[in-house]
């Protein structure tokens, strides 16, 4: 009698919390690539947005609030942007702590280097054209360096939209 | 092709050759250069709202503490007229000393009075701070300008870029700091206009900081080699985004120009480090120092037209002592200026017309701020806020004084069409309708 009982509580309890089955349930959405189209960055990003979106590219961790202050009060003491903007990258180049391809693996797949460089700057997979234009370009100048390619998109107009 | 056709194209193809590089960007094909007064003009924007009565008036502590007998002039460098010679504040401190007793040595053989144009007694349009320093830059009365927006009438470097053809390092404007909309003076956004023709503009005391050193001045030295696959990819990829006029959201300087601001401004960073940036005698306040970022953009830039922002004196809402020492260091910085561009920069010496006016006046009665001295302080709203004056001197500018203070001439708004008059220009601002209807030339007003 007292097995019974055992067991009558022990069924009652796995028929009240056992699991029941998952049940798979589809909406019928495709898997799809979320990527920027260039046609659709039209907001200026501000200087803050700018500068903090740029220093995470380069070092892959976030600005701190204090150095990001002090950077977007410099760049907005100078009338011509893409000259703060330059000696900004240039001086972020000079330091150490950059999270970059070498110059090496950038000649080793180009194409790949251009796809990821688009993506990193550009939130976009660049179109057949672009990608034939660096290629050619990196191929048939060999003083080209990474961080040449990256100061061309840090500060082209495009990155300054998104 | 015949003989006479060849001939024609060839002829045509090379008469377009030679003149289309020099069509301005206003469409004509020559600057107008018959009534060019001189290659280069500085303006002092004297800012932060001066008083009459303590500026071209002399009347020191007499007018503002009712302090009998302490009339005076503390503007030696820019007016004629005796010192004071009681309750000296004014001056530098020195040890043992009541503080600001020691009055800073006169720089100018000659005052700017003396030497130039002075209108003694000329009007402003507005007492504010903004909206004047607007009104001296677009030669609008500017009564619908707002604050932290660009300038709604087109600037003085916009015109002078778009109807004389200058290019950007041409024209500069240097703000002594990045509030109160400041760094936006350097261009409107009007739609004639605008960032495309603006001038180029340092903040200087922040572009110059320490933050700015740290965050500008360890940038690499880019060759030449270095920089033409940089730019050619950039521009590769902006002729792809296609921006349109409205977006443009910076100066339009050319390679070379952005080469030479970025090397000016490692040099700057270089000098301070090793003490070697010219300065005026007496640097114990912000507008010294920008004067002096000043005068190291004119040395190195020679442009054609610089306006410099000062404006110390606006410690005049509380602190009264400290607006007379400002006023003083603003004559001494002022008066420093101009002889640092006689005796440093021979392009320039000789060749310049100086012009220097405040943005607006400040209030005839006090407010009840007590500063150390226990004298009344003043702000700026009232009719006496709009009583300012006017200095030109330097190349053909003649010894006069126009006016008086029961007789105004001139006003605020007569800053742009004299300095387009100085560059030839005058017709074609005029023409284009965006200045004070009112606004003339201060040679026509002589």
């Amino acid at each position: 009698m007292r097995n019974f009982k055992l067991s009558l509580i022990l069924w009652t309890s796995f028929t009240i919390c056992g699991c029941t089955k998952e049940r798979n349930i589809g909406f019928g959405v495709d898997e799809a690539q979320v990527v920027e189209d260039k046609s659709r960055k039209t907001k200026k990003k501000n200087d803050a947005e700018f500068v903090s979106i740029l220093y995470t590219n380069l070092y892959q961790t976030a600005i701190s609030p204090n150095q990001l202050y002090k950077t977007q009060n410099v760049v907005y003491s100078i009338g011509d942007q893409d000259v703060a903007n330059e000696m900004l990258l240039s001086n972020y180049f000079n330091t150490s702590g950059l999270t970059i391809p070498t110059n090496i693996e950038m000649r080793n797949d180009i194409e790949s280097f251009i796809v990821n460089t688009f993506k990193r700057f550009y939130l976009r997979y660049p179109s057949e054209g672009e990608k034939a234009f660096f290629i050619q370009y990196i191929k048939s100048n060999p003083n080209v360096t990474v961080e040449m390619v990256y100061t061309a998109f840090a500060c082209s107009e495009e990155y300054q939209y998104y | 092709m015949n003989r006479k056709n060849f001939i024609t194209k060839s002829g045509i193809a090379l008469g377009g050759g030679i003149l289309a590089p020099y069509i301005l960007p206003s469409g004509r094909l020559f600057a107008k250069t018959g009534s060019l007064k001189a290659d280069h003009v500085v303006l002092v924007m004297f800012a932060g709202g001066v008083r009459q009565q303590e500026s071209v008036l002399g009347r020191y502590l007499e007018d503002s503490q009712g302090v009998s007998g302490a009339a005076g002039n503390i503007m030696p460098n820019l007016f004629e007229g005796n010192s004071p010679t009681k309750k000296i504040a004014y001056g530098t401190s020195v040890v043992g000393k009541p503080n600001g007793s020691e009055p800073i040595p006169k720089l100018l053989t000659n005052s700017m009075e003396r030497s130039g144009l002075l209108f003694p007694e000329m009007r402003a349009q507005s007492a504010g701070h903004y909206v004047g320093l607007n009104t001296l830059l677009t030669g609008n009365a500017g009564t619908n300008q707002g604050l932290k927006v660009r300038p709604a009438y087109p600037t003085i470097f916009e015109y002078l870029r778009k109807h004389a053809g200058y290019k950007a390092t041409d024209t500069w404007f240097i703000g002594n700091g990045i509030g109160n909309s400041t760094p936006l003076l350097n261009s409107s956004n009007h739609k004639d206009y605008g960032l495309a023709y603006g001038g180029n503009m340092f903040a200087a005391p922040v572009t110059f900081s320490n933050a700015g050193k740290e965050i500008l001045g360890n940038a690499k030295t880019y060759t030449r080699s270095d920089l033409e696959p940089m730019y050619f990819m950039k521009n590769f990829l902006d002729q792809s985004f296609a921006l349109t006029k409205d977006q443009i959201s910076s100066v339009s300087n050319t390679d070379e120009e952005k080469s030479q601001i970025k090397d000016f401004i490692k040099s700057v960073f270089a000098k301070q480090q090793s003490n070697q940036l010219p300065k005026p005698p007496v640097t114990d306040n912000g507008d010294a120092l920008n004067v002096m970022y000043a005068a190291e953009v004119l040395r190195e830039f020679k442009p054609k037209m610089l306006a410099v922002n000062i404006s110390g004196v606006d410690s005049c809402h509380s602190n009264f002592t400290g607006y007379l020492q400002s006023l003083h260091r603003a004559d001494h910085i002022t008066g420093w200026l101009w002889q640092y561009i006689q005796n440093n920069i021979p392009q320039m010496s000789g060749n310049t017309i100086f012009i220097v006016a405040p943005e607006c006046g400040r209030n005839l009665n006090p407010n009840p701020i007590l500063d150390q001295n226990d004298w009344v302080a003043y702000d700026h709203s009232d009719a006496n806020a709009l009583r300012v004056w006017g200095l030109m001197a330097g190349k053909g500018v003649p010894s006069l004084r126009v006016g008086g203070e029961s007789q105004p001439v001139g006003r605020l708004t007569d800053i742009v069409p004299t300095i387009a008059d100085v560059f030839g220009i005058l017709d074609d601002v005029k023409s284009a309708g965006l200045i004070d209807p009112l606004a003339q030339s201060l040679y026509n007003r002589i």
